[in-house]
């Protein structure tokens, strides 16, 4: 015979899974609702002033080329903020459907930090990463031809990081290693 | 009321256990042993049944080709084709027999699963060798492979005698009252009784079992002990190191007091492959039925092939669809003994064969490889043998009138490997990526690539 007291707690304990389920189905169904609505758009400061020179370094996938490309932009005096601009504007071409080097809908870079003069940290975000296609070369050329642009811009760094989401993550795409830090001279070697 | 409770937390504590117990266990896995390779293949279960999947199970062992048709699958090993079901247990064999598995067969996303407990029964029918399955520790002995050692106790000095018809090479516990022999990659199996009693001095006993992946055996010593291994890896002897205080009483000495044997030379591979990814891990997706682990491995066996035509030893780091990490990769590689790493990876994107060495800094001046390094810098030492290995399979990729490029990369586990390690990755020639998968243009790049590796062989081996 089952007492009234342990019949009165399993009634509970059932309540209280009943009620917990039904929150989470809530929670679910406002992450879906979050989640379908139109991406937020990034936030820049207006650049204004005199158009500069900006090099981009294009991959092109059918020669496993990185191409030297000048164009003229007004760019930001904050060093972070003029290498996120310099990404953001060679992903934008990579996102271009003539691109020489697609990458996925939505990838885009969040920040670019200088730890030290010579220490720049690249925050990818999670489309970059998640949409990346997979391969030693493709995701060679992706990396290279970013730091490239960063150095570029930023002639002082030597070093460069990528993170994805502000967390460190093992490779691009399964291939290249992003768990430390890039050599900016070995990259350029690499790159001839 | 008191009993209702502690029923109550029994049976959640048991609960909690048996859910901590599903989650620590390790997947199982069937440890094959056959003339062709010793390899490892992942058990699935379905309704209380251990499956396992053919392609993992034979393709170490032979030419492969698996074709879905539906409900049904047809395999063809070496040419002679098999025919299975899903849902049934009847299969047809090369013969055209119709045996029946001990369970249905099973047909997931285009792949095979046989039971586990009908394997013996079943690969005589589809590869023409004789199999045993000790379902137990899970091993399965493909042909003629098992190893049956023999045991000899021997005095002055005291000593315990095992030979193996082949060399053996296990790991090592001594402590201080036994001596106990894991023996992981080898099919050793038992050669009688697997518990002795010596009632000897030295020795009071020995026992053997086969483990899941392996097998073990234990000498239950009454004193210290030192093991060597000898005979070119065929003779294990447990050598005690006090002289007994007491004669011997019931073994008598051996007839044959033999000196040790001068170790003989051992064969060592000349080049570790890599086939890249493996298991879950698939690597890049060409189509919903082609990835770049399947491509990566079905290289690596064919460079295998063309490289024993010529003469040049290999190993393999893995044989069938599983995953290493990159450390274990690494680790392979450095206790492989050989002298040259090459991973192999795929691509759908660009054209011909890529060359990649590691992209970490050149050693420092007064740097060998015998310096301490950090674990990802441990190839810094071996930088320029990996230039010269790149620059030979670069070239002879060219002269077969492949387009090639060679290049540094950021690529794990070359960062880790302490030989001359380099990484390739084939793209296909036109613009499908099928043709990564074609038999025609994977024995183009084998055959330039080992003429490649050949032509290494006297440029590393001085170096080492």
């Amino acid at each position: 015979m089952i007492s009234r007291k342990l019949q009165f707690i399993v009634a509970a304990l059932v309540l209280a899974i009943l009620a917990m389920g039904f929150y989470l189905v809530h929670l679910k169904r406002k992450a879906e609702l979050i989640g379908a609505g139109p991406a937020p758009e990034v936030l820049t400061a207006p650049v204004s002033g005199p158009a500069q020179e900006l090099t981009l370094y294009l991959a092109n996938d059918s020669d496993d080329s990185l191409r030297p490309v000048t164009i003229s932009s007004a760019l930001p005096s904050d060093p972070g903020e003029r290498g996120r601009l310099a990404l953001h504007t060679l992903i934008t071409r990579y996102l271009q459907k003539d691109s020489t080097h697609p990458l996925g809908a939505g990838a885009d870079v969040h920040d670019v930090y200088l730890l030290d003069p010579a220490s720049a940290v690249v925050n990818l975000n999670a489309a970059f990463a998640e949409t990346h296609r997979s391969g030693i070369e493709i995701e060679q050329l992706t990396i290279f031809s970013m730091v490239l642009t960063l150095k570029a811009q930023l002639p002082q760094i030597t070093r460069v990081r990528f993170l994805v989401e502000g967390k460190t993550r093992d490779t691009l795409a399964g291939h290249v290693d992003l768990s430390g830090w890039l050599d900016v001279g070995m990259v350029a070697e690499a790159s001839k | 009321m008191p009993k209702d409770y502690s029923i109550s937390v029994r049976v959640t504590i048991l609960l909690l256990f048996l859910l901590a117990a599903a989650f620590a266990a390790e997947p199982r896995k069937i440890t094959v042993y056959a003339p062709q390779a010793s390899y490892q293949v992942d058990i699935l279960v379905r309704d209380g049944v251990d499956y396992a999947g053919l392609t993992d199970l034979l393709e170490p062992l032979g030419r492969l080709e698996s074709r879905p048709e539906g409900k049904k699958l047809v395999l063809i090993f070496n040419g002679g084709a098999a025919e299975f079901q899903d849902g049934k247990r009847q299969y047809r064999t090369r013969s055209n027999a119709r045996p029946e598995l001990l369970s249905n067969f099973l047909l997931v996303d285009g792949r095979g699963y046989v039971p586990v407990s009908s394997i013996a029964q079943l690969l005589p029918h589809i590869t023409d060798q004789t199999a045993e399955f000790h379902a137990g520790p899970r091993r399965l002995f493909v042909g003629s492979t098992q190893y049956k050692y023999s045991a000899e106790l021997r005095h002055g000095p005291s000593r315990l005698v095992l030979s193996f018809p082949a060399p053996v090479n296990p790991s090592t516990l001594i402590e201080r009252d036994h001596v106990r022999l894991l023996f992981r990659r080898e099919p050793v199996v038992s050669s009688g009784a697997d518990t002795v009693a010596y009632n000897d001095p030295f020795l009071r006993s020995t026992n053997f079992a086969e483990t899941p992946g392996g097998a073990e055996f234990v000498a239950n010593l009454s004193q210290p002990a030192t093991v060597s291994i000898g005979d070119g890896g065929r003779t294990v002897t447990i050598t005690a190191t006090v002289p007994p205080a007491v004669a011997p009483q019931s073994a008598a000495p051996s007839a044959v007091e033999s000196q040790p044997h001068p170790a003989a030379p051992r064969v060592r591979p000349f080049v570790i492959l890599d086939a890249a990814h493996g298991g879950s891990e698939t690597g890049a997706v060409f189509s919903p039925t082609l990835m770049e682990k399947t491509v990566n491995l079905a290289l690596a066996r064919r460079l295998q092939k063309e490289l024993e035509s010529r003469g040049v030893s290999v190993v393999l780091t893995r044989v069938a669809d599983n995953v290493l990490t990159w450390d274990q990769r690494a680790v392979s590689a450095n206790t492989s003994h050989a002298v040259l790493y090459i991973a192999i990876h795929s691509s759908s994107s660009g054209h011909g064969v890529r060359v990649y060495t590691s992209m970490i800094p050149s050693p420092q001046p007064g740097q060998t490889n015998r310096s301490f390094l950090p674990w990802e810098l441990a190839q810094s030492p071996f930088l320029q043998q990996s230039g010269v290995a790149a620059s030979a399979l670069a070239a002879e990729c060219t002269a077969s009138g492949l387009p090639v490029r060679s290049s540094s990369v950021p690529l794990r586990p070359l960062n880790s490997v302490t030989i001359a390690a380099v990484a390739i990755e084939i793209a296909p020639l036109g613009s499908s990526a099928d043709e990564l998968n074609t038999p025609q243009y994977q024995q183009k790049v084998a055959a330039a690539l080992a003429s490649g590796i050949a032509a290494l062989r006297g440029k590393l081996e001085g170096g080492q």
